[in-house]
């Protein structure tokens, strides 16, 4: 997909570096390995753009990120998962529909073969009125066909090759399976249990609540870092593009608060993507369980990390934190 | 009846119905036989051909995978208890105890132990009662709470369990654990009713199953979680949550309300018309229901 992809860790990298991660759990409040993942030299770009509101600008700054990142998907399946979780006019908890269908018009153009919209909430089982009530009926025309409901799709059971998790398998939807490549596209957002959520912990909406339930409980009891990084060993095709228009504070992913941070962050590193969107909110991405179990603590240097476009310093706001979680913080 | 030719124009090859469309999940098709028993026009053949397809989703433990090709036994069983005896054909006995055996994994002494060991408060209210888990070896919560809690009555109704003490038991912790679920607004959601502090706020879905579960309940709590549904009806704009809303309320005879009178209340978006397989079996049950036999109760 990206020929030039510089150093992010390979499946078997991964795979090694995983299994060494099993092995143990470290103290100091950490969840480093003994022995972690060799230091790289540097990770995938980032891009970190403006974007004061959820305008037609968006159009152009995705087929510039796209570009930027030479993501070349003619005659390939794209597909876009945003999260949607709940609906409360009040907050902002889920993906704006705007960046998704300026996304899909950017792939599109890019000459992507087909281009879907796909996700499976963990808590509201009618995705497709969690969807409207989220605007994406009334935003992306046609909305119904193109999209799928991955708690509900046609699932094939995927075994983990050495996981971290206490989970040996798990069944997952064909439409991600199958596809080239996977958009995660995540709203920049505090999670109560996991620090931040954000394109790694947005895979959670592929793992079919049809099977597992709603929410799909069994990964909370597998270890909710551990199947984040499971998850992400699973899709090494993924490209990040996270809403950091307006992210939400406090109490994420659902009872929080609208923070406004102004940006969106891609990229063809989950990882690196993910600890720059830390960055930006003020955590220390070090400090995150599934970043320091994916990546290794050492590997998570802002210097490490080439950037397009702003600096990370100049678009950082420190998004209000719950007090179980201040440890986080990033020392700046 | 119109909803019944529905289902049968999407009744898959094999016998089964999907969710929307492709292959044959357990949970679609469980609802839109107990739609098309409740619709009392026959079609046996269809009828027969969807228990054929429902029988090989049947484990040698006794449970039911949620489609043919996952093996784990999980929540749907309840569903297939659902079922009138004159429509089924697999094992009923085996499929009971699965379902009377499942808890959530909060319930096991090792987790309560380690609760303890950890200093952590396990005697609250919500944490006293077994319910069911979507899946073996996780938490019990609301939705699946439910089905198995309705299954079990109508098992203890038709007076066909094996171990009758053993299903009243099950069916009072299930009962039990929907009233300590209860969110602040007195409605119910997936089951997490407060997080870190915060009050978590309640589904429409979620609140007529559980009301559904709790009919014939006398108690305070399901009188405030009525007072809610009926809230929730007034503006809910989902097909699914106004079915399960409407049987929920109708099994404490408290709807009024028919389909053609418009649901949606001042302001409010009329709900949307049924899109797939379980939105349309759902609004047949309601309006069953409505007519007079719910079939999760009567059948």
């Amino acid at each position: 997909m990206n020929p030039k992809k510089p150093l992010e860790p390979t499946r078997r990298e991964w795979t090694k570096a995983a299994g060494m991660a099993a092995a143990g759990v470290a103290a100091a409040g950490t969840l480093e390995s003994c022995s972690q993942p060799a230091r790289l030299q540097a990770w995938a770009p980032v891009s970190i753009y403006r974007a004061a509101s959820y305008s037609e600008e968006l159009y152009g700054l995705v087929r510039r990120i796209i570009a930027e990142h030479a993501l070349d998907v003619r005659g390939k399946r794209v597909v876009l998962k945003p999260n949607l979780v709940e609906f409360d006019a009040h907050t902002v908890i889920n993906t704006n529909p705007k960046l998704v269908h300026a996304a899909l018009e950017a792939f599109r153009a890019a000459g992507a073969a087909d281009v879907r919209i796909a996700e499976g909430p963990g808590h509201r089982r009618v995705t497709l009125d969690l969807a409207d009530a989220g605007g994406y009926f009334a935003t992306v025309p046609n909305f119904e066909s193109l999209f799928t409901d991955l708690n509900l799709d046609e699932t094939t059971k995927v075994d983990f090759v050495r996981p971290l998790s206490k989970l040996k398998s798990l069944y997952l939807p064909n439409t991600v399976l199958g596809c080239d490549l996977l958009v995660s596209m995540p709203k920049l957002k505090t999670h109560h249990w996991a620090g931040a959520t954000l394109s790694m912990k947005n895979l959670f909406g592929v793992v079919p609540g049809g099977v597992y339930g709603w929410p799909k409980n069994v990964l909370h009891w597998a270890g909710i870092p551990h199947c984040i990084a499971d998850l992400h060993a699973l899709f090494p095709k993924t490209f990040a593009i996270v809403d950091g228009i307006v992210g939400m504070e406090g109490n994420g992913p659902i009872q929080g608060t609208p923070r406004t941070a102004g940006v969106v962050v891609a990229g063809t590193s989950p990882v690196s993507v993910d600890a720059t969107c830390c960055r930006i909110m003020g955590l220390d991405p070090a400090r995150i369980g599934y970043l320091q179990l994916t990546a290794g603590v050492q590997n998570l240097g802002e210097e490490l990390i080439p950037q397009h476009g702003e600096r990370i310093d100049s678009v950082a706001t420190n998004f209000a934190l719950l007090p179980e979680l201040a440890g986080l913080r990033l020392s700046r | 009846m119109l909803y019944s030719e529905d289902l049968l124009g999407r009744q898959n090859a094999d016998g089964g119905w999907s969710y929307f469309r492709g292959g044959s999940w357990t949970e679609p098709t469980c609802y839109a036989l107990l739609a098309l028993a409740a619709s009392g026009t026959g079609h046996a053949a269809e009828v027969r051909r969807g228990m054929s397809w429902l029988q090989r989703c049947q484990r040698a433990d006794g449970g039911f995978a949620p489609r043919e090709s996952v093996q784990e036994s999980t929540w749907v069983t309840a569903l297939t208890l659902l079922l009138p005896p004159d429509t089924q054909g697999f094992d009923r006995r085996r499929a009971e105890a699965w379902t009377v055996d499942q808890t959530g994994r909060e319930s096991g002494w090792v987790f309560r132990l380690r609760l303890w060991m950890l200093g952590a408060d396990s005697s609250g209210e919500s944490m006293s009662f077994d319910g069911w888990p979507w899946y073996p070896g996780a938490a019990a919560w609301v939705g699946p709470t439910a089905l198995s809690v309705l299954a079990l009555q109508k098992l203890a109704k038709r007076g066909e369990p094996a171990n009758r003490s053993d299903l009243k038991k099950r069916i009072d912790q299930g009962v039990g654990y929907l009233l300590a679920r209860r969110c602040h607004d007195g409605g119910w959601n997936h089951g997490s009713t407060r997080s870190l502090g915060y009050d978590s706020d309640s589904y429409p879905e979620t609140t007529g199953l559980a009301l559904l579960a709790l009919h014939g309940v006398d108690d305070p709590k399901v009188t405030e979680g009525l007072a809610r549904g009926e809230q929730q009806l007034a503006v809910c704009p989902s097909s699914e949550g106004v079915s399960w809303l409407r049987m929920g309320l109708g099994a404490h005879g408290r709807a009024r309300l028919t389909p053609a009178a418009g649901i949606a209340g001042d302001g409010a978006k009329a709900p949307a018309a049924p899109r797939g397989v379980m939105e349309i079996a759902l609004a047949a049950l309601a309006d069953s229901a409505h007519a007079g036999k719910n079939p999760f109760l009567d059948l």
